[in-house]
């Protein structure tokens, strides 16, 4: 599955390059991370507890950083497995400067097999582009000092 | 598959209910959605408060704010009554494009609604109707538009201790031509795209119109672009494909092994086309 587009920050392309680079502020960003370990150089061991409605799963997994061309550009690394399938993929982010702030622009390609992807397949594509809108929305706010756990409250119409 | 064990509670009142809820157990519909999902571990609820039993919530009846449908009715019961048939077709005909018979013998608008799938029916029907939706938890009681409940993929604006008691669809007025058009994926029933408008014509112009779009992306949407291009025109064939071509506009298509992005996109426009010219024809 590829998995590709591009999202606008309001911050600076040098901040969001710095927001992408700290495992602190990842670990707080991605959805459903339960732990984010430094195991070597640029690589984390990722524990992920992923919770989409009553869909859940764990996941234990590998992230490099590598091919970093500061502050544009860097490939990201993902492999993971859990009860529920495997993930395996990666993709190159690319940071540019633009009126608003920071486009960044993803590219990759993504494996996904087990149990998840046989049965869920139809849902696998909707399911990732929401976990990737959490997480820039996540990463923006820690860049504003901001506690990433705490929802917006969203506007209803309440009686 | 087996699931993970659980508990099972079976509430006889809906007040009950929802104190089971608060309490943190997890409500169940007709289990369309949920029970498959639990077989395969996908979901583990510890606690589940079986609401489809609740004669409370089965009901479809008419006041001055329109008609209001228990969220425990069946597609069966709302696809099937008389009333809504009359006065509201357009939920009626989206009923009857669900799964299959057996699906909709079982599964409940409220459950469908809760969920939130991303190729659901009844999303498209609920934002061109500008339906209300009812919110209930122990505490208090909210509505909410169809349009802001539905926010992403599986994600709605129900809270942990709430349930969908009831939605609230518009009765129509005279002159008003409404139509679902789905495009579905043969082996489960799911909408590739569907989409479903609501027309009005006063004196040979459109004088209102609605479109509702599932399927295409990860949430339901109103296709406002199309609508805007088509108020006040008189609807012809060339109108109506022309503005049928903004239904993408905005929206970032999914992807999947029965139909690319490109594809689906496509198929949206089209059957958003379909959809209108339905409706159009049913202003008489």
């Amino acid at each position: 599955m590829k998995v590709t587009g591009a999202r606008e920050l309001p911050i600076k392309p040098e901040r969001a390059w710095e927001l992408l680079q700290d495992p602190a502020v990842l670990s707080k960003a991605i959805p459903g991370c339960q732990s984010l370990v430094r195991i070597g150089e640029n690589q984390y061991e990722l524990k992920l507890k992923m919770l989409l409605a009553s869909l859940s799963g764990d996941f234990l997994g590998k992230v490099t950083l590598t091919d970093h061309e500061a502050p544009t550009k860097f490939r990201m690394i993902v492999e993971g497995s859990g009860k529920i399938g495997f993930l395996k993929g990666e993709g190159v982010l690319t940071l540019s400067s633009i009126l608003q702030g920071t486009e960044v622009a993803y590219d990759g390609e993504a494996q996904i097999g087990g149990k998840m992807a046989s049965v869920g397949q139809r849902l696998v594509d909707t399911t990732a582009k929401l976990m990737i809108k959490r997480f820039f929305k996540k990463l923006v706010k820690q860049g504003f000092g901001q506690d990433p756990d705490v929802e917006d409250e969203e506007e209803t119409d309440d009686v | 598959m087996i699931p993970n064990s659980f508990e099972y509670s079976a509430p006889a009142s809906l007040s009950e209910a929802l104190g089971l809820i608060a309490a943190g157990g997890k409500p169940l519909g007709g289990g369309m959605s949920l029970i498959p999902m639990m077989k395969l571990r996908l979901a583990a609820p510890e606690h589940l408060v079986d609401i489809g039993r609740l004669t409370e919530l089965s009901y479809i009846r008419e006041s001055a704010e329109g008609i209001h449908i228990g969220a425990g009715c069946t597609h069966f019961a709302v696809e099937s009554s008389a009333l809504l048939m009359g006065k509201c077709p357009l939920i009626a005909e989206t009923a009857n494009y669900i799964g299959d018979i057996q699906v909709r013998n079982m599964g409940t608008i409220g459950g469908s609604v809760a969920h939130a799938d991303p190729a659901a029916d009844y999303p498209a029907a609920l934002q061109a109707l500008e339906a209300t939706i009812v919110l209930k938890s122990a505490k208090k009681e909210r509505k909410v538009s169809a349009a802001k409940f539905f926010i992403d993929t599986f994600t709605t604006a129900l809270k942990e201790d709430e349930i969908v008691s009831e939605i609230i669809v518009p009765l129509e007025a005279g002159l008003t031509g409404t139509s679902y058009q789905k495009f579905l994926q043969p082996a489960s029933g799911f909408a590739i795209v569907g989409v479903a408008a609501r027309a009005r014509r006063e004196g040979g112009k459109i004088s209102l119109i609605r479109v509702g779009v599932t399927g295409l992306s990860g949430n339901s949407f109103r296709a406002t672009k199309v609508e805007a291009a088509l108020l006040g025109s008189a609807g012809t064939d060339a109108e109506v494909t022309a503005a049928a071509a903004h239904a993408t506009d905005g929206a970032d298509a999914s992807s999947d092994l029965h139909a690319s992005a490109e594809y689906r996109a496509h198929l949206a426009r089209i059957y958003t086309a379909r959809a209108i010219s339905a409706a159009l024809s049913r202003t008489a």
